[in-house]
């Protein structure tokens, strides 16, 4: 099939899948995008979202991916998220349990520090995307 | 006197023999830890391959200039990342690392980020700048530890302290041989093999939003994932080097061990029959 270009991603946790696909989408810092075989070199960084992963078979697997980049050079697509966690290996409720306890933070602590508020909500956002994603 | 000596061998073969008892167990420690350390190694290697693959070719293709992670800084200074260990009884792991340093820094102006408490103290005592020494414990860096570093070594980097970064880590090529390794981190222009195709031309790549916005998004994460990847590799090979270290001593303990029985054997025997000649010599005598 000429309509299928080859995907690796890799994670600092080992490789999470490599193989021929026919789209990625995904989240760039810029917004969702797709990317198709015989797309142009091109080069983004990844932002916090849920991901599809349409294979070769025409079935789709769904993520969270989190952070990172991702590269298409010539047919070869690199994705190098810094999270990648396909959906049914999610624990929604460890997921939702961080979610209570991130909003339960904002909501209290109204002498957070800067730094601090800005991890809570990245953990708060980072729970939001696992869930979403795992309910897909 | 042959009383004596032998109560002095006796001794030493007791002191002996709790050394290697100490040494025995951390081959064993170390030898159990290592199969976890190097599974996450092996693990994260890929993504070292392949993070440096990709940022190579980006760097040879890029035509953009604006992005100041592409271009080598102004500033001469350089920064050294040194990766070692906690402790020590790990063989040459930290002592040629340091070597290794120490040829990799020579005529430059730097300072130093050490990881791992053994690294903190050489560079303490040989009175170089240390760029910050919160990280002295490199069993306990995480993942977000190294997006701290990163995040901090980056500003630094933005702010024209230094020109080039650097990173000296311990590879580990297999469970007898780690290597010391030095890897460029920044500026991405450092990375070498600049090979251009056939023709002369290169591929040209597109950025979006823009090559500045996604280089400023991209690196501090390739820098934290580097980072990662390398505290994981060194820390396999400091077990690894631990193990055979530990693994020579109590070999060495053990010969030393069977030397010494053999002399107090001798010794033993000798007052035996001294004794029986002394006793008959009496009895004649009588």
């Amino acid at each position: 099939m000429a309509n299928t270009f080859h995907l690796k991603i890799v994670t600092v946790d080992g490789l999470a899948y490599e193989g021929d696909v026919q789209r990625l989408t995904f989240r760039s810092i810029h917004g969702d995008l797709a990317i198709l075989a015989r797309h142009i070199n091109y080069c983004t960084a990844v932002g916090m979202g849920t991901a599809r992963v349409l294979m070769e078979d025409g079935t789709e697997r769904t993520a969270a991916c989190i952070g990172g980049m991702c590269s298409m050079l010539d047919n070869e697509c690199h994705l190098l998220p810094t999270t990648w966690e396909w959906s049914e290996d999610i624990d929604i409720e460890r997921a939702e349990a961080a979610r209570d306890r991130a909003e339960q933070q904002l909501r209290e602590a109204a002498a957070l520090s800067e730094e601090a508020r800005i991890r809570t909500e990245s953990k708060l956002y980072r729970a939001l995307v696992r869930i979403g994603s795992a309910k897909q | 006197m042959a009383a004596a000596n032998m109560k002095a061998v006796k001794l030493r073969i007791k002191s002996v023999q709790n050394t290697m008892q100490i040494t025995k167990a951390m081959q064993l420690v170390a030898a159990s830890k290592l199969r976890k350390a190097k599974d996450k190694a092996m693990a994260s290697k890929p993504y070292l391959r392949t993070m440096k693959g990709t940022l190579t070719q980006i760097a040879n293709e890029n035509t953009d200039f604006q992005s100041c992670f592409t271009k080598a800084g102004t500033s001469e200074k350089r920064l050294y990342v040194v990766i070692a260990g906690d402790r020590g009884l790990a063989g040459g792991y930290n002592a040629n690392l340091f070597k290794f340093t120490e040829k990799e820094v020579e005529g430059h102006d730097y300072a130093v980020l050490p990881i791992g408490k053994k690294a903190v103290e050489y560079f303490r005592h040989r009175g170089v700048e240390i760029f910050t020494d919160a990280y002295a414990e490199v069993a306990k860096v995480t993942i977000s530890d190294c997006f701290r570093i990163a995040k901090s070594v980056c500003e630094a980097y933005e702010d024209g302290e230094f020109g080039h970064v650097s990173m000296c880590y311990t590879n580990f090529v297999s469970m007898m041989s780690q290597v010391p390794k030095s890897s460029a981190l920044l500026p991405l222009s450092d990375f070498e093999n600049p090979e251009l195709d056939e023709n002369g031309t290169r591929d040209l790549i597109l950025y979006e939003p823009s090559s500045e916005e996604v280089f400023n998004a991209i690196v501090p994460e390739y820098l934290a994932g580097i980072l990662y990847t390398s505290i994981n590799v060194s820390v396999a090979s400091e077990l690894a080097a631990r193990r055979t270290a530990m693994e020579a001593a109590t070999d060495n303990a053990s010969e030393m061990i069977e030397n010494l029985s053999l002399f107090y054997n001798r010794a033993r025997q000798a007052s035996i029959t001294q004794e029986i000649t002394e006793i008959v010599a009496g009895a004649e005598g009588a």
